[in-house]
């Protein structure tokens, strides 16, 4: 039998009682042993690690708006599609269809919402041009719908309706243009329209050939307006970091370069004959000859009209719709610059019967100076989503509307950095509930960092402020960031790839004449 | 609570399971408590912003808040390291059960692994409904069901004193 201590207690009960005290020692030795050093590192300051002393564009905040009562722009659109509308939204302008949609018993959705609440950028939709009339007629509801960012109800005077760019850019009732119209009528617009000293809102791509490049550029430089390039991207918070930490040398030296881009519908391959509302269009309510530009007359073709991205005439391929996209990103975090060499192969091998465009797409882009090529790969039959990767000496990058590194194993850099390589290096993610979103087109959009954005711990739409840049800057405050120069390397290193394709040659960048030389 | 003579109602195998189990849950809490603890830039904020499910604005809205962030914090980290010592030494482990629970349904509901909702970056992988966090919870349960505080651990010291 147990013999009882005075408290009550035998040896059994005390050794029962601190049976399992040992496993705390050994937590204490194991922790000590191993895991402090681990849990060391990953406690490590970031930015430390990083070995960078701050991010200094996580910091920035969103500029003041510069609007006053006596600075109104009052703008014209060219070309009311699908992304004109989606421009005049971020205006501060919708049509009375969308408010409809939006609201259920006069309350707004959270889409709706945020239009209400977003920046009035005090500016006036006062003339619109397109060639299709259902579009012409859409801008002139849209900009007599009287419901505002911030219930605002200025007097809603129904937007000019010209039958002609031309027209509209020779006329007073406008102080700047907005152009979001076929890419082959990119240059010819807004050529005249600076010349008319009407300052530019252009969408992407910049130009439909590398000479409208050179010829646009020259023009724009001379006459000094005030020139932006829809390449949104510039205000995404994720490639403005991307940008720091190459330029401070968080990735090290960059070797390569990969961007991508897959699609697998027929609405993500330009085939749009009878998307959104076109099964209105017909000969007659199409101003054919208007759309045609400076391209040689030919007979009405509902097809070209409505997918003309489709069409080498028209169109800019799947390099100037998609690639120009993927090489603004890394330009504007690598500063890349027109590559010296481009090699592009693939060919039309599905949609055969839908115009020119490549439905597979390869191009490699060699910058020799730079000690680096940039590889595309490009489909439309297969819809895998792939970040944007930079490949650098010190680690590698996946960008897109997050960052994401992991450290190279045999860096000097990183070396005193005990880590496990599986584990993410560096991570920014945006800091936002964004909708939840459907289709792939949209979602890829979202991810890709041409959705919303996050600044001054703020979501905004970065279209909204890419053009709030633009009219900032028709205000004297500040630059856009997607300028002239940032355009022409966009227009030239996709036309590029184009020419390179086109003649399955090797096609050299002659920087001196600015000329593509072909074989 | 029980009367400790009921406990003698399990086997020395019952007894020797649910310790281990007790010891095991109390390890991962302590770990898990020791490391935020150590950890200066440590917050609850991302895994509260990354919250999803019906519950994701409620906890975002914590997140948003630096002063209740801070209670927070303190009180997962803290909470983590307590209820893994009192389980680990049984020391008033049916208490730290309970608490266990608490911390572990928060976890649940802010990162639910429901039909439709995404895996988020914070889980450890794809799960139907139930998760780890689920798991640990109802051993938790177990354990405050069946309490071997007084059997093997600090409790038995009061217990005996009776």
């Amino acid at each position: 039998m147990e013999e009882k201590k005075s408290n009550g207690m035998s040896r059994r009960d005390t050794i029962k009682a601190l049976a399992t005290l040992p496993v705390l020692g050994y937590f204490g030795y194991a922790y000590n042993a191993n895991l402090l050093k681990i849990e060391e590192a990953k406690a490590q300051n970031y930015l430390e690690r990083l070995k960078i002393d701050k991010i200094e564009v996580s910091e920035e905040k969103l500029s003041p708006p510069t609007g006053n009562s006596g600075n109104r722009i009052r703008f014209g659109v060219v070309g009311n599609g699908w992304r004109g509308e989606q421009l005049l939204k971020s205006l501060g302008y919708v049509h009375p269809d969308y408010v409809e949609d939006s609201s259920e018993n006069g309350i707004p959705d959270k889409g709706m919402q945020k239009f209400l609440d977003q920046e009035d950028l005090n500016v006036e939709f006062a003339a619109v041009c397109d060639t299709f009339e259902v579009h012409t007629r859409r801008g002139v509801e849209i900009s007599a719908n009287d419901l505002r960012p911030f219930g605002k109800k200025r007097d809603p005077k129904p937007a000019k309706v010209f039958s002609s760019y031309k027209e509209m850019i020779a006329s007073d009732d406008i102080d700047a243009i907005i152009i979001a119209t076929a890419d082959h009528t990119h240059a010819q617009i807004a050529i005249e329209a600076a010349k008319a000293g009407k300052h530019i809102y252009l969408e992407k791509p910049m130009t439909h050939s590398i000479e409208e490049a050179v010829e646009l550029r020259k023009v724009i430089k001379d006459t000094g307006v005030v020139f932006q390039l829809g390449h949104q991207n510039r205000q995404q918070m994720s490639f403005k970091i991307a940008n720091e930490l190459y330029e401070k040398g968080v990735f090290g030296d960059v070797s390569m370069v990969q961007v991508y881009t897959n699609r697998n519908t027929v609405f993500g391959a330009w085939i749009r004959d009878d998307a959104f509302d076109h099964k209105l269009g017909n000969k007659d309510n199409i101003n054919w000859e208007e759309f045609l530009g400076n391209v040689p007359l030919c007979e009405f073709d509902r097809k070209k009209y409505f997918s003309w991205q489709r069409y080498s005439e028209f169109g800019t391929s799947i390099t100037g719709n998609d690639l120009s996209h993927q090489f603004e990103c890394m330009n504007q975090v690598l500063k890349l610059g027109i590559p010296e060499t481009v090699v592009a192969l693939g060919g039309q091998y599905y949609y055969k019967h839908h115009g020119d465009m490549p439905d597979v797409f390869n191009a490699v882009f060699n910058y020799p100076e730079r000690g680096l090529t940039m590889t595309y790969d490009g489909n439309l039959k297969n819809d895998a989503y792939r970040p944007s990767r930079i490949l650098g000496s010190a680690g590698t990058v996946d960008v897109d509307r997050a960052i994401l590194m992991y450290k190279d194993n045999h860096t000097d850099r990183y070396k005193d950095i005990i880590l496990d390589p599986s584990d993410p290096f560096y991570y920014y993610a945006p800091d936002d509930d964004v909708d939840a979103i459907s289709s792939a087109t949209s979602q890829v959009y979202m991810k890709g960092g041409y959705g919303p954005t996050t600044i001054d711990g703020k979501t905004v739409e970065a279209t909204l402020l890419h053009l709030k840049e633009w009219v900032d800057a028709i205000r004297g405050q500040g630059k856009p960031s997607c300028d002239v120069d940032a355009g022409f390397e966009e227009a030239v290193t996709f036309n590029l790839a184009n020419l390179a394709y086109e003649h399955k040659k090797v096609v050299t960048w002659d920087k001196v004449n600015e000329k593509a030389i072909i074989g | 609570m029980r009367k400790h003579n009921q406990y003698s109602e399990y086997s020395n195998w019952q007894v020797s399971a649910l310790v281990i189990l007790r010891v095991l849950i109390g390890w991962h809490f302590l770990y898990e408590g020791v490391v935020k603890v150590l950890n200066p830039h440590w917050s609850a904020a991302g895994f509260l912003n990354a919250s999803q499910g019906p519950f994701a604005n409620l906890f975002k809205g914590m997140a948003s808040n630096s002063g209740v962030l801070e209670v927070i914090n303190f009180c997962n980290q803290w909470g983590l390291v307590l209820i893994g010592l009192s389980l680990i030494v049984g020391l008033l482990s049916r208490w730290a059960s309970i608490g266990g629970m608490v911390l572990l349904f928060l976890y649940y509901v802010s990162n639910p692994p429901f039909i439709g909702i995404e895996a988020s970056a914070v889980a450890e992988g794809s799960y139907l409904i139930v998760n780890k966090n689920l798991i640990e919870l109802f051993s938790l349960l177990v354990l405050y069901l069946f309490p071997t505080g007084s059997i093997i651990g600090l409790n038995r010291l009061f217990a005996s004193r009776k």
